[in-house]
């Protein structure tokens, strides 16, 4: 069977300034993930409510997908690439609004190195002025309003999410790991 | 006018959570995991990363081309569903940014959304039930 293509494009590829890592996908199972379900409250940053929820529940590591709601503050930045060439792309300054519409996003939960909880966000947003945008959500400057945000959670407990620095990028990057062995 | 249809019934098995390094396919990626972990099925949700260019296919069949590098993926859903054949077919919709934070949104077409620096994504096992 002949397949019509219309003309589509040719993917571009990038040249990282780092040394190629054989390993393309990073990849962990578990055999059940936890399901939650959070209601993420006005006055708070949605780091603090989703650290704090989840960690009460024993979970260090999450895929989440976070629901419509208000914020009274949203921080965020946009990935652009960077003047210096040390890496490909970079995160330019952040950017902050007063009374957003959170339309939707993902976001997942893992740790730094030393083990602080790092959540990395996602999201699409509409402005006070109706203009509709997204990038990267700054979770810690971002402050729920008074429509609360609903986050769906599944958590993962077999193995951890831990940002590591990634020779390739040479930029720190969330992965799978095989848990730590406490004691 | 014609009726809803169920299609399946079933439940969701695994999760898998993988990492996507820089210049690997997205929609082809995604079959691949599905491939090395077993899934015959799947939901793909939590996704978040960038793309060197993004590609969306119109109603027309044609592409619209987001430029990078790094176009943003701010939400993406998907199934990945077994063929007669045995292979895997994944089709992926979402909303991507580009560089300025304006959005645009379709189906990612399979060979054309390469990684940018890093794809996260969370895979959820769908098991249809026997009698379907």
């Amino acid at each position: 069977m002949v397949e019509k293509l219309m003309g589509l494009p040719r993917s571009r590829t990038v040249v990282h300034p780092g040394p190629f890592r054989p390993v393309r996908i990073d990849r962990m199972r578990d055999e059940k993930g936890r399901h939650f379900r959070l209601s993420l409250p006005g006055g708070r940053t949605l780091h603090e409510s989703l650290v704090q929820a989840l960690a009460d529940e024993g979970v260090a590591s999450a895929s989440m997908t976070l629901l419509g709601g208000e914020l009274a503050e949203l921080g965020f930045c946009l990935a652009l690439p960077d003047p210096t060439g040390r890496v490909l792309a970079t995160y330019g300054a952040p950017h902050t609004v007063q009374g957003a519409c959170f339309i939707f996003g993902n976001a997942t939960l893992g740790s730094s190195t030393s083990g602080t909880p790092v959540v990395h966000c996602h999201g699409a947003f509409r402005t006070a002025d109706g203009a509709v945008r997204g990038g990267h959500i700054l979770t810690d400057r971002t402050v729920v309003g008074r429509r609360s945000v609903t986050a769906v959670v599944t958590a993962l407990d077999s193995f951890e999410l831990r940002v590591v620095y990634d020779d390739e990028t040479r930029m720190p990057l969330m992965r799978p790991q095989a848990r730590r062995v406490h004691g | 006018m014609a009726e809803v249809r169920m299609i399946e019934s079933g439940r969701m098995g695994r999760v898998a959570y993988a990492r996507i390094a820089p210049n690997e396919d997205l929609v082809l990626s995604v079959e691949k995991l599905c491939l090395a972990e077993g899934f015959g099925h799947a939901f793909v949700r939590g996704a978040l990363g960038s793309l060197v260019d993004a590609c969306l296919e119109r109603v027309d069949g044609s592409c619209q081309v987001i430029r990078g590098p790094a176009a943003e993926i701010v939400s993406l859903a998907g199934e990945v569903r077994s063929q007669p054949d045995g292979s895997l077919r994944a089709a992926l919709t979402g909303v991507v940014a580009d560089t300025h934070g304006h959005l645009y949104g379709g189906p990612f077409v399979a060979g054309a959304n390469a990684v940018c620096v890093t794809f996260e994504v969370t895979l959820e096992e769908w098991l249809p039930s026997p009698d379907n």
